[in-house]
């Protein structure tokens, strides 16, 4: 990996290099570059995840022509694909290396911070929605008692906006969760389900479900869930998978042909 | 093109969350929580996330200011400090020290606090300390 790193450098077929490096022993994101090559020595994987991706819309926004490598799990590599579908960076000035994921029962060679989830306390199995469950399992209970779980997970919000910047897919200029026509201002929790409901529904077509949103989360919200629900509509409606299709997502509007089209049923 | 990633403590409290701070052609752009800082573990509150736009603020105040004239204007460090020892001076004369009251901070150190306090008991000779976290 550091001789690839080198190499690329080198050789200017990429500018910067972003990965990871060992801070005060903290394994923090770093980019690398010509000017500091004998840095490269110091390139680790990392056990903690951070959105590079994001960190290289940032600079190319700043800088269009630059070349950017970066280390890339497959999180990182569906949100490049988001990224390249909305036309937030450009393929062609995007390098890569892929590294393990999250190590998990199915994978066992894994370096990622996504270990195996915390487990719910009993509170929170009773009376919410525990983070590890899925889709199918959250649908079971009955309408009232999901109602009431979900909004007790929802007014725990704190309104800090954590899950939105951290979220490697969201580069809206202008949020809609900041839109004072659309949620009320001035208090905590934010207006529920309208607060949470507004990203959700914004993330069909774009969340990746790499679960960065809900490791930020200070109240264990549990995010993930609610997109991978919005997602699975998506899938099922539209025959659209995010971050995997190469086509520009069914909800671009952009253009002037609607290109919003259904799944033959 | 020059990117940064600089590890730092965030100033908004007494808790003490690691933040990240990206740093883009010298100018400070944007904040992230450290995943694996011991405290904040990977989160960070409304203010913490925003602590870029304090620093990068038109409001912020670059110099101190004193109010001359009915009207608030820049000034030196040692003109603000000196004025600030003359006014406590003739306070403390006119009314004793018990007129005075410290009140700490939490966006301080444990250290400074403790200074302030050492400052209001030993300098201006009063019991009056208080710290924003007791309120």
């Amino acid at each position: 990996m550091q001789e690839q790193v080198r190499e690329w450098l080198e050789q200017d077929s990429v500018d910067i290099f972003l990965g990871y490096k060992m801070v005060q022993g903290h394994p923090l994101p770093h980019c690398f570059t010509k000017e500091n090559i004998d840095e490269i020595d110091d390139l680790i994987v990392g056990n903690a995840r951070y959105s590079l991706e994001k960190m290289a819309t940032k600079i190319a926004a700043a800088h269009p022509e630059l070349k950017i490598g970066l280390l890339t799990r497959d999180c990182n590599q569906r949100a490049l694909n988001v990224l390249y579908v909305w036309n937030q960076l450009k393929p062609d000035n995007i390098e890569t290396i892929s590294v393990n994921c999250c190590p998990s029962k199915l994978k066992e060679h894994g370096d990622c911070s996504y270990l195996e989830p915390e487990k719910a306390a009993p509170l929170k199995m009773m009376i919410g929605i525990d983070n590890n469950m899925d889709v199918k399992a959250a649908e079971e209970f009955g309408q009232e008692d999901r109602y009431k779980r979900w909004m007790y997970e929802l007014q725990k919000c704190l309104k800090c906006y954590g899950c939105r910047d951290i979220c490697p897919v969201c580069f809206c200029k202008e949020c809609s969760l900041e839109h004072t026509d659309l949620i009320a201002t001035g208090s905590v929790p934010p207006e529920v389900p309208i607060f949470h409901l507004v990203r959700a529904v914004h993330m069909g077509g774009r969340c990746i479900d790499c679960g960065l949103c809900e490791d930020a989360c200070p109240v264990d919200i549990p995010l993930r869930l609610l997109y991978r629900k919005v997602n699975g509509i998506v899938s099922d409606v539209f025959d659209y998978k995010t971050g995997t299709s190469a086509d520009q997502s069914p909800f671009n509007m952009l253009g002037e042909e609607v290109t919003l089209e259904l799944k033959p049923i | 093109m020059d990117f940064k990633i600089i590890p730092s403590t965030c100033s908004y409290c007494g808790t003490g969350c690691g933040v990240l701070f990206q740093v883009m052609d010298g100018r400070l752009i944007d904040t992230l929580p450290m995943k694996t800082h011991p405290v904040n573990e990977g989160k960070l509150c409304i203010k913490g996330w925003n602590l870029h736009e304090h620093v990068i603020s038109d409001k912020r105040l670059k110099s101190p200011m004193i109010r001359k004239d009915g009207e608030l204007q820049e000034s030196t460090w040692d003109e603000a400090i000196q004025t600030s020892a003359d006014k406590f001076k003739s306070i403390i004369n006119d009314h004793g020290p018990d007129s005075v009251g410290v009140l700490l901070s939490a966006k301080i150190t444990n250290e400074e606090n403790y200074v302030a306090q050492k400052f209001a008991r030993a300098v201006i000779g009063t019991n009056n300390v208080d710290h924003c976290a007791r309120l």
